[in-house]
């Protein structure tokens, strides 16, 4: 049958394009920047709560190049986090640390999830009797009606 | 002379408070017993309130073109060397002037509420009036109180500071606050519909077809303020980027979040009945929002671009906002039961299910989003320690809710309503997939790497087949005059696609000129050049300019190609008469293809320090941005939908209960 010739090349088409999108993109990895991922995480103290990578002021152009030595020098993401964090305090960190205070910034959302999509299974798990089939004539109807419809002149 | 003007004014606000106050009790009063009230009474309040808000504005501006300094606000936000556009947008430059224009677009909106009341029978509309009385009350209370701008000076200045730096440097402020304004304050309408058909305990359809209009006016003003906002704040603040995750940006996202969510599952109440009892609390909870986002840019709780000086209107708005939350579900709770729909989806394989889903998905990403926005603020409050809570963090939480949003998007709106078969959707749905498939495969084999941006574009591709597919499948013939046709037939589809269209543009936009940006830091000494995105980049000269009310210094930057200069770049840095800091200026240069954006860094004598910039496909957002805005007007056009015959009693469309 033609329409599933149609039906099964458009599997094939789907599925030789995913893998070779896949592929590409599993294969190649984009040398990612630390220094400028690490900037976006330390909030410029001088600032209006933008981070060090996004600011033009000197605190954060000495920021961003304390940043930029210590990932020469071979130190760790943490490491270098733990710096600022010695000096500045948690707050600036713009992505806030699972821990006492922050807890529920992270409890919250994981929460209000799962009531959520409880609530969604929960509204669809309710069983409604199939609706009756359409009778043929109904059909029918349907069908003129359509036709009807769209043949009519512009509306005026 | 001197004290005629802000005489005028107070008297405005005074009216305006008076005429609320007086439409609170006879809309009310109207609801309960509707022969006890005029329908001339209701009509002549309202435009007294109107005429108030009106006057006070008038007056506000009088003052500010005749250089009133006699009046506090004049003395505290103008200058009489402000140029007659940021002299004109001066009146909502600060708190004051700020609320007199919220009261205008409040009284307007109420206009037109009024107009659409044509008798006491209608109860559902005097009690709506009613509401709207008592949030104008508190508003006009705000500018006859904590926030007067209207006080006249003993000792006038003979001039003033002028307004904010930011606000007298572009034009975006005469189309930035008042379009969030026609937004915010239009969320009004639907809540104050929302509380007179709880008070009247009636459900059913009604409240939302008659606040349809308003509720899309307001979401479409929204829209195109939030829009300009990213765009004013990335040509003007030289960071680079057009959203920061600010409180007060992320104030006016929420209620947009909800808005959007409340647009969708209005249509599922519409069509099938169902989420009635969420629809009120999606529309409580937008107008409640808006009040948190006001008492957040109107009180020092947060330290962002967008804050007004500290005021007594902070302790005032955070007190309405309690009242709004309080009384809003407290009454919904009461009445909650007999608004409840007792249909519920057959599947959620079927076009309410998606609706769901989408709510389900725009609500956490508001709640999340107002978490990570509230959070410092309590936590601060509460403890006294200070945790920041920014751009990794929302980013995180929203880019999956953000992709997950695109996904439904494609599929939704091509899903049958009640029931949809795999085989159905595969039907709609293999072509957008074909084609979404194949520009990520083109993406990858062009050699972009970054999952994000080919995932945005899939989805983007998906979204914008599977509308074009729906068009050419519904129109009788692809004849232009076919299609606008089927175009105009259903407005409230084909908007809600372009809107979606826009979204997908607005999200390849944000995804490409994020992911494939190139940036460099450079400092040139005068003569020397740099070579970035294709260019050489020299520092020419810097030029120094005397206007009225600043100094402006400009750097030339030249950008050249084959030796030939094809653009002079000039940001610049302005030093206003009165203000001690300096204003940068970012000079950007886009194009359909690209932006390059150059902020200047350092200025010193001869030398200076250059952010560069250059982000792929940047102005596609503001077009995307519009284009969403465009959805909703177009949803909106047209002749309206039926119309509740004035006065006539309205079916009661909540079933009994056994």
């Amino acid at each position: 049958m033609p329409r599933r010739i149609v039906n099964v090349g458009i599997v094939v088409a789907i599925v030789v394009l995913a893998v070779t999108t896949v592929g590409l993109l599993l294969g190649g990895s984009g040398g990612r920047d630390r220094a400028s991922e690490l900037q976006q995480r330390l909030r410029c103290p001088v600032c209006k709560s933008v981070s060090i990578d996004e600011s033009q002021s000197q605190t954060a152009v000495a920021m961003r190049r304390a940043v930029a030595e210590q990932v020469a020098a071979g130190r760790g993401d943490a490491e270098i986090i733990g710096f600022f964090r010695a000096r500045y305090g948690d707050w600036v960190l713009l992505d806030p640390p699972f821990r006492g205070t922050t807890a529920l910034l992270w409890l919250l959302p994981a929460a209000a999830t799962f009531v959520g999509v409880a609530a969604l299974l929960a509204r669809a798990r309710r069983v409604v009797p199939p609706a009756a089939e359409i009778s043929a004539a109904d059909r029918a109807r349907v069908a003129t009606e359509l036709a009807r419809t769209r043949t009519a002149e512009q509306e005026p | 002379m001197t004290t005629a003007i802000p005489a005028a004014g107070w008297t405005g606000a005074l009216l305006g408070l008076a005429a609320s106050l007086v439409l609170a009790v006879l809309g009310f009063r109207a609801q309960r017993r509707p022969d006890a009230v005029k329908h001339r009474q209701l009509r002549v309040t309202v435009w007294l309130m109107l005429g108030g808000a009106a006057l006070s504005m008038l007056a506000l501006e009088v003052a500010l073109f005749t250089d009133d300094f006699a009046l506090a606000y004049v003395a505290e936000t103008h200058a009489r060397s402000s140029s007659l556009l940021f002299t004109f947008t001066t009146a909502w430059s600060g708190l004051g002037g700020s609320l007199v224009l919220w009261a205008l677009v409040l009284a307007g909106y109420t206009a037109v509420v009024a107009r659409g009341v044509h008798g006491t029978g209608d109860r559902l509309g005097t009690g709506a009036l009613g509401v709207l009385g008592v949030v104008s009350s508190f508003f006009f209370g705000l500018i006859t109180t904590a926030a007067n701008p209207f006080e006249i000076l003993a000792d006038p200045p003979a001039d003033g500071p002028g307004p904010n730096p930011l606000l007298r440097d572009h034009v975006m402020v005469a189309f930035h606050p008042p379009m969030l304004y026609l937004g915010y304050v239009g969320f009004t309408v639907p809540f104050a519909f929302a509380m007179s058909a709880l008070l009247l305990r009636r459900g059913g359809v009604d409240w939302l077809r008659r606040t349809r209009r308003a509720n899309l006016v307001a979401w479409s003003f929204l829209t195109g303020g939030l829009v300009l906002g990213g765009w004013w704040s990335y040509e003007v603040l030289g960071w680079g980027g057009f959203w920061a995750w600010d409180p007060v940006e992320n104030a006016a996202l929420i209620p947009w979040l909800v808005a959007t969510a409340f647009i969708h599952s209005s249509v599922v109440q519409l069509r099938r009945g169902m989420l009635q009892a969420w629809n009120f609390v999606l529309v409580i909870a937008t107008f409640a929002l808006t009040i948190l986002g006001t008492f957040l840019t109107r009180s020092s709780v947060v330290v962002s671009v967008h804050s007004f000086s500290q005021s007594a209107v902070g302790p005032a708005l955070l007190g309405f906002f309690v009242l709004v939350v309080g009384g809003g579900f407290v009454l919904f709770a009461l009445r909650g039961e007999r608004v409840a729909s007792l249909s519920a989806p057959e599947s959620l394989a079927s076009r309410e299910g998606v609706f769901l889903v989408n709510n389900l998905l725009l609500s956490l990403l508001a709640f999340v989003v107002l978490l990570g926005t509230v959070y410092p603020i309590l936590i601060e409050a509460l403890t006294g320690s200070q945790v920041s809570v920014g751009r990794p963090y929302f980013d995180r939480m929203a880019v999956p809710i953000a992709f997950a949003l695109l996904l439904a998007m494609g599929v939704g709106p091509v899903t049958p309503y009640r029931r949809a078969t795999a085989a159905v959707l595969w039907a709609r749905l293999r072509i957008p997939l074909l084609a979404a498939s194949a520009t990520a495969a083109a993406l990858a084999l062009a050699g972009i790497r970054s999952v994000s941006v080919v995932a945005v574009a899939f989805l983007a591709t998906g979204i914008a087949a599977s509308s074009a597919r729906q068009l050419t499948v519904t129109a009788p013939s692809l004849h232009p005059r076919d299609v606008v046709r089927v175009l105009r037939s259903q407005r409230g589809y084909w908007g809600g696609q372009l809107a979606h269209l826009g979204v997908a543009l607005v999200a390849v936009a944000i995804a490409i000129s994020g992911g494939l940006a190139d940036r460099a830091t450079v400092t040139l000494g005068q003569g020397q050049s740099v070579r970035f995105a294709g260019y050489s980049v020299s520092f020419e000269r810097t030029e120094q300019h005397r206007l009225a009310d600043r100094s402006v210094t400009d750097a030339h930057i030249a950008f050249r190609a084959d030796g030939k200069v094809i653009q002079v770049a000039q940001p610049r840095l302005s030093s206003f008469a009165g203000q001690r800091q300096a204003v940068g200026e970012p000079s950007v240069w886009s194009g359909p293809t690209r932006d390059i954006y150059v902020a200047l860094a350092d200025l010193s004598p001869g030398q200076v320090t250059l952010n560069l910039y250059r982000y792929p496909l940047m102005s596609w957002l503001w077009v995307g941005g519009l284009l969403v805005m465009a959805g909703g007007f177009w949803a909106l056009g047209g002749r309206g939908r039926r119309r509740a015959e004035p006065g006539a009693p309205t079916p009661e469309e909540v079933p009994a209960h056994a």
